[in-house]
């Protein structure tokens, strides 16, 4: 199964796509994804349903969230009510380390989000502040990356002997499934997908390529 | 670690959003709603054709009425430099020739954000219209960044 593990709806401030438009462009144009996960900035949505657009359609459609810490963005899945108590989702300064524990103490699983990005990235803030020893997995490839920073996510990431999961990070509709995570087994609702990555079986796409034919 | 920007951010988001700090009028006159429909190269007779039946408003026609200030008089100066962020307008009911729209401006988020150019603050400024019979035609979230 393959999940596009990092979309914005127009629940997030600079999201362009609406939730029905990203299921009408995957079929329309056979994107290959089985699914995604809406991973909203800053926030989590404890509102919106989408379990009629997934059955319409035919796709897993999940949420996460997109959190901002000190060393940069972080997506994370399996948010519950005590996450959301543990910090200040809508912060652009939560401290990384304690993001990713409050988010294993609640059986969440948090993953730093474009790690390569200059200045900004995860290993950017590496090189200034030093590691972050809770780290485990990092989105090696993104949808939104320029040039050289996939790739340098990809190379910090095997050095630090870190999974990694890809997603679009798209914020309008013809974006989504440029980049996504390939799974053994079929996903079919968040608890799934923590497992799953738990597990550590899973790869990350780029399929932007097959979208350009 | 924390920019500048964001010291004393809770404190601004505190004290000013939700603050209305204006009002203005607008008259809303044929040659206003065509000059605007053909700035933008409508084509829909809806907007450009005043013997059309439905004639009305582009959608976006709010949008490009402000009010006199753009924040309130005293509202800080976050960062040293900004940028438009863009306009986002949720359309109520279709905008007439011959309405008169009152414009409630204020203040209706503050909020930071980090990204590749580093922390930036947007500042989010809302004017609610509403007509001669009271009813809310649209809402214009006009977004500030700063940095």
């Amino acid at each position: 199964m393959i999940l596009d593990l990092h979309t914005h709806s127009i629940r997030s401030d600079d999201g362009r796509a609406k939730v029905d438009n990203y299921c009408q462009w995957i079929r329309k144009k056979n994107i290959g994804i089985d699914g995604f996960v809406l991973t909203e900035h800053r926030q989590w949505d404890d509102e919106s349903n989408y379990d009629d657009l997934a059955d319409k359609y035919g796709l897993v459609i999940l949420k996460g969230s997109e959190v901002e810490t000190d060393y940069g963005h972080v997506l994370v899945f399996g948010v519950t009510p005590e996450l959301v108590d543990a910090f200040d989702f809508a912060r652009v300064d939560n401290p990384l380390g304690m993001v990713l524990e409050a988010a294993a103490q609640t059986g969440a699983f948090a993953a730093p989000c474009h790690p390569g990005r200059k200045n900004v990235g995860l290993f950017a803030h590496y090189e200034r502040k030093g590691e972050v020893d809770a780290v485990h997995t990092v989105e090696v490839l993104n949808g939104g990356s320029i040039p050289g920073e996939d790739e340098l996510s990809l190379s910090k990431a095997s050095e630090y002997g870190y999974k990694g999961l890809g997603g679009s990070d798209s914020h309008i509709v013809s974006r989504i499934g440029y980049r996504a995570t390939e799974f053994e087994h079929n996903i079919k609702d968040i608890d799934g997908l923590v497992e799953a990555l738990k597990s550590g079986r899973f790869r990350a796409l780029d399929l932007q390529k097959d979208q350009d034919k | 670690m924390t920019s500048d920007i964001t010291d004393g951010l809770d404190e601004v988001k505190k004290k000013w959003e939700g603050v209305e700090f204006d009002l203005a009028t607008f008259e809303v006159t044929e040659q206003k709603m065509l000059a605007w429909a053909e700035a933008l190269g409508e084509q829909d007779p809806r907007f450009i054709d005043p013997s059309h039946r439905d004639f009305q408003a582009h959608p976006t026609f709010c949008t490009h009425l402000v009010s006199r200030r753009i924040l309130p008089e005293d509202f800080p100066v976050l960062g040293s430099s900004g940028i438009d962020g863009g306009k986002a307008i949720e359309l109520h009911v279709p905008v007439r020739c011959g309405d008169t729209l009152e414009a409630v401006a204020a203040v209706a988020e503050i909020y930071p954000k980090t990204g590749r150019s580093g922390t930036m603050v947007f500042v989010v400024q809302r004017m609610s219209f509403t007509n001669q019979n009271g009813e809310t035609v649209a809402t214009v979230d006009w977004r500030m960044i700063r940095n």
